[in-house]
């Protein structure tokens, strides 16, 4: 038992370490220049990215750059989590200020951690003589008329002046200022009416000395594509930035109001607009096909399955990549493939910035549904584009793709079936249906069923009715006959008016005193036939006692002894009473007998 | 009270009057339709026949002819559609169901995987031959003998062993036909199937334009519609494959 304690124990421990172990190999160290060739007066900015799981990373150990002098320009840190894992990097950034000029390696620049040492990449900086960095025009530009050094200029370059339709050519704008300046620039882009444009970004800002002064530089980039030939003009671009005012405001004690608040004047410089030579695409070689796509592309082509049924679908993703206006890259032609249906399925387009080059992928996607079996093909696609660097057309290809296609499986209605019916075509020469039929047949009303129609609801529900009212009346036969209460109770008001009806022609022979004798008797053999017990010996106390107890109420009560009071004292004095109270009390008797109905006797 | 009696009366001899003309004119309509057919003028003669069904009214040999029709005009889905409606109003036709299976014949594709149900085929070749009406009339006929002789017996108190022997056989008969009813009508009324029509016709993954095609039906094919969205149905195919189907493609049988 202890034993295997211990072998968990050690187990754990072993998976604790193992993520640890990994932690420590990945460990990474990048070193990039963002600029490999400066000239004796600028500085380049050297980064250097230490990256790995745990989070106290270590400061990277920095050779000796004898040849520069080196400046710490601060760290910044990321941490990211990524599905639960934990990864942080911290990029250390160094200015590089070139003391002689040539070419110099840095590399050595170490991290050591648990005691094992990572070492980074080797990267190179060109320093050029001095001088050489600046050019005439841009040290012209430095100066104003009279010969005094510029604040702040800003400068619009291309990097070339004769592209061709849909060329891509590189605007730099660059803004340099060597006062201080308050806030954020504020930048109006140049209009760039007769291109297609896409920004390209903000670079580094860096320092460049220019007649002994130090100038701030900040760049943007844009990637332009004429979309014409001829003259086209890239307007001018103007900055308005905040810079102290000429004449300074300074407090009672000496200081500064412009830097103590922030704010100075707005200045706006505009850049010179810049005029571009469009040329036309040759039309020497031009492909009959061609779109119109400039730059310098490959193309693959993918099927997502090889193997597949006669009708099921085979997505083949196209890739187009490389530089140039990537937006711009039409669809391969798709030549007709009598084995294939093809369908355009969806296309995208990722793009992305190399070496100031717009570039990146477009991709299609197609669907090719074979619909007869066998090894079929899909051809190879051609894509052309004119290459600006050889000033040729040029023609990439794709790979033929071989498609193996089986027989499908289990369908029963017809396989012997073939399953392209190229060959057989219904229509005017069809004959082998049969022939029409000459009579119209029973015609009825459009989508009429006959369970819903009133008809046969009546004809079914009669004689449930009919079953439902001769089993009920052979269930009250029966009982009438098998219960002698049940019988007595449904025949007591049947009997009761009987006995009424005999009541009143007694009356009409003026025999009143047999009258009253019949209505009591009719009285009481109703309760007696109600409660199945017999008429005789019925006194007013047990009437009384028997109504209450059946839950009777006490008017109907007092109203029957009274009756029963009434017809006792006539049957003794009958001279005393007259018509009109023989009739009242042959009501008097009806209406007891209505409210005796409602009395629960059972 | 005469006065009544006379209204009602010439209100019904209008009516059966109108009936009669109605007919009449529904069977020279029908007539000329079949002498389009015969003539080869399949266009005109299915204009005739859509033109009677637009009157409200429907026959198996009606539905029948304007298959044909369609099918001679090379129009295979319309073809198939109304053959089927034909079949479910004279369901022991041998004329359509042998046009009909002619006609499937020619569906240019075919759905693999296809796994018919020994059971379910079973019960619906019991059911096949019969029409709705026929098997609710007969329901309608074993249930009332049924309550006759629960009459006899409960009712009228007649106790004989041949009675409850009869009783018993007549309730099994009518359990089976109750069933057999009840099975026809959900196979060929509630549950909604309908044949595709178009040309073309993609299947695709979702009810939208953007959804991608997952595989391409023809004219001809039945589906099962399962539910709608938008302009798309939800449909069924024979092999259990789903997709969606724009609603413009179909036709509900």
């Amino acid at each position: 038992m202890k034993s295997r304690v211990v072998s968990i124990a050690v187990l754990s421990l072993l998976c604790l370490m193992v993520p640890a172990t990994w932690a420590q190999s990945e460990i990474q160290v990048t070193v990039s220049l963002d600029r490999d060739t400066i000239g004796m007066d600028e500085q380049a900015v050297l980064e250097v990215v230490v990256t790995g799981t745990e989070q106290n990373l270590p400061a990277p150990q920095m050779p000796s750059l004898a040849m520069f002098e080196t400046y710490s320009q601060g760290r910044s840190t990321n941490i990211s989590i990524v599905n639960g894992q934990v990864s942080s990097s911290i990029t250390y950034r160094y200015m590089l200020l070139p003391t002689k000029s040539g070419v110099f390696p840095i590399d050595n620049i170490a991290v050591v951690y648990n005691n094992k040492r990572y070492k980074g990449n080797r990267v190179e900086l060109t320093v050029l003589d001095r001088g050489v960095a600046a050019s005439p025009q841009l040290e012209e530009k430095a100066v104003d008329t009279q010969g005094k050094s510029r604040d702040y200029f800003l400068e619009a370059v291309v990097n070339k002046t004769s592209p061709y339709v849909n060329e891509q050519v590189t605007l730099t704008l660059k803004f340099y200022i060597a006062v201080r300046y308050y806030g954020t620039p504020e930048l109006n882009e140049p209009s760039t009416t007769g291109f297609w444009t896409e920004v390209l970004g903000n670079m580094t800002p860096y320092f460049q000395k220019l007649h002994n002064r130090n100038y701030r530089v900040i760049e943007r980039k844009y990637a332009l594509f004429p979309t014409q030939a001829g003259e086209l003009t890239i307007g001018q671009a103007t900055i308005t930035v905040n810079v102290p005012s000429t004449s300074r405001r300074r407090d009672p004690f000496g200081m500064d109001l412009d830097d103590f608040f922030g704010r100075g004047e707005n200045v706006t410089i505009r850049s010179a607009p810049v005029k571009l030579n469009v040329k036309p695409l040759p039309v020497e070689g031009r492909p009959a096909n061609f779109t119109g796509t400039i730059g310098m592309f490959g193309i693959t082509a993918t099927p997502d399955k090889t193997t597949v049924e006669v009708n099921q679908p085979i997505t083949v993703t196209i890739k187009i990549t490389g530089t140039g206006n990537i937006k711009s890259v039409a669809e391969p032609l798709i030549p007709d493939l009598p084995d294939f249906r093809v369908y355009k399925a969806s296309s995208n387009e990722k793009t992305s910035i190399i070496d100031e080059q717009l570039g990146g992928t477009k991709i299609y996607e197609e669907v090719f549904i074979p619909n007869k079996p066998g090894n079929l093909e899909i051809p190879s696609l051609e894509f052309n584009f004119f290459d600006p660097k050889t000033r040729k057309y040029q023609t990439v290809k794709t790979r033929s793709i071989q498609i193996t296609v089986k027989q499908p499986e289990g369908y029963a209605v017809s396989p012997e079936v073939p399953y392209s019916q190229s060959g057989v075509v219904i229509g005017k020469q069809a004959s082998d249906i049969r022939f029409i039929k000459n009579d119209i047949g029973r015609l009825t009303s459009k989508g009429r069923l006959v369970i819903f129609t009133p008809l046969y609801m009546v004809i079914n529900g009669l004689f449930v009715v009919s079953f439902v009212s001769l089993l009920v009346l052979r269930l009250h036969r029966e009982k009438m006959t098998g219960n002698i209460g049940y019988a007595r109770s449904r025949k007591a008001s049947r009997m009761a008016q009987k006995r009424l009806t005999r009541a009143r022609s007694l009356a009409k022979v003026e025999k009143i005193s047999e009258f009253y004798a019949e209505i009591s008797l009719a009285l009481l053999a109703y309760i007696a036939d109600k409660l199945n017990i017999s008429p005789h010996g019925l006194t007013s106390d047990r009437v009384t006692a028997l109504l209450k107890e059946k839950g009777a109420d006490d008017a109907l009560v007092e109203d029957t002894l009274a009756l029963l009071h009434k017809c006792d004292f006539a049957r003794f004095a009958p001279a005393t009473l007259n018509q009109e109270d023989i009739n009242q009390s042959l009501e008097n008797t009806r209406q007891i007998m209505v409210k005796m109905e409602t009395v629960k006797f059972v | 009270m005469f006065k009544n009696i006379l209204t009602g009366f010439m209100t019904g001899l209008v009516l059966l009057c109108y009936q009669a003309v109605s007919r009449a004119s529904t069977d020279d309509d029908f007539l000329k339709a079949n002498e389009f057919f015969q003539n080869k003028d399949y266009s005109r003669a299915i204009a005739l026949y859509q033109n009677i069904l637009a009157s409200g009214v429907e026959s198996a040999p009606l539905y029948f002819n304007l298959g044909n029709a369609y099918f001679k005009n090379g129009d295979l889905g319309q073809a198939i559609l109304y053959y089927m409606k034909a079949r479910r109003l004279a369901p022991s036709d041998d004329d359509i169901l042998t046009n009909l299976e002619f006609a499937r014949q020619f569906t240019s594709i075919r759905m693999e995987g296809v796994q018919l149900n020994p059971i379910t085929t079973f019960l619906e070749s019991l059911v096949a031959p019969y029409r709705l009406d026929t098997l609710a009339w007969w329901s309608s006929a074993l249930f009332i003998l049924f309550f006759v002789f629960l009459s006899l017996h409960y009712g009228l108190g007649f106790r004989s062993d041949w009675i409850k022997i009869v009783t018993i056989v007549v309730l099994v008969m009518l359990a089976v036909s109750s069933w057999m009813t009840t099975y026809k009508y959900r196979h060929d009324y509630l549950t909604r199937r309908a044949v595709i029509i178009a040309p073309e016709c993609p299947v695709t993954s979702g009810p939208y334009e953007q959804s991608e095609i997952e595989l391409e039906a023809a004219p001809g094919l039945v589906v099962e519609i399962l539910s709608e969205s938008g302009t798309y149905y939800n449909v069924l195919f024979e092999n259990k494959r789903r997709g969606w189907i724009k609603k413009e493609l179909v036709a509900e049988i």
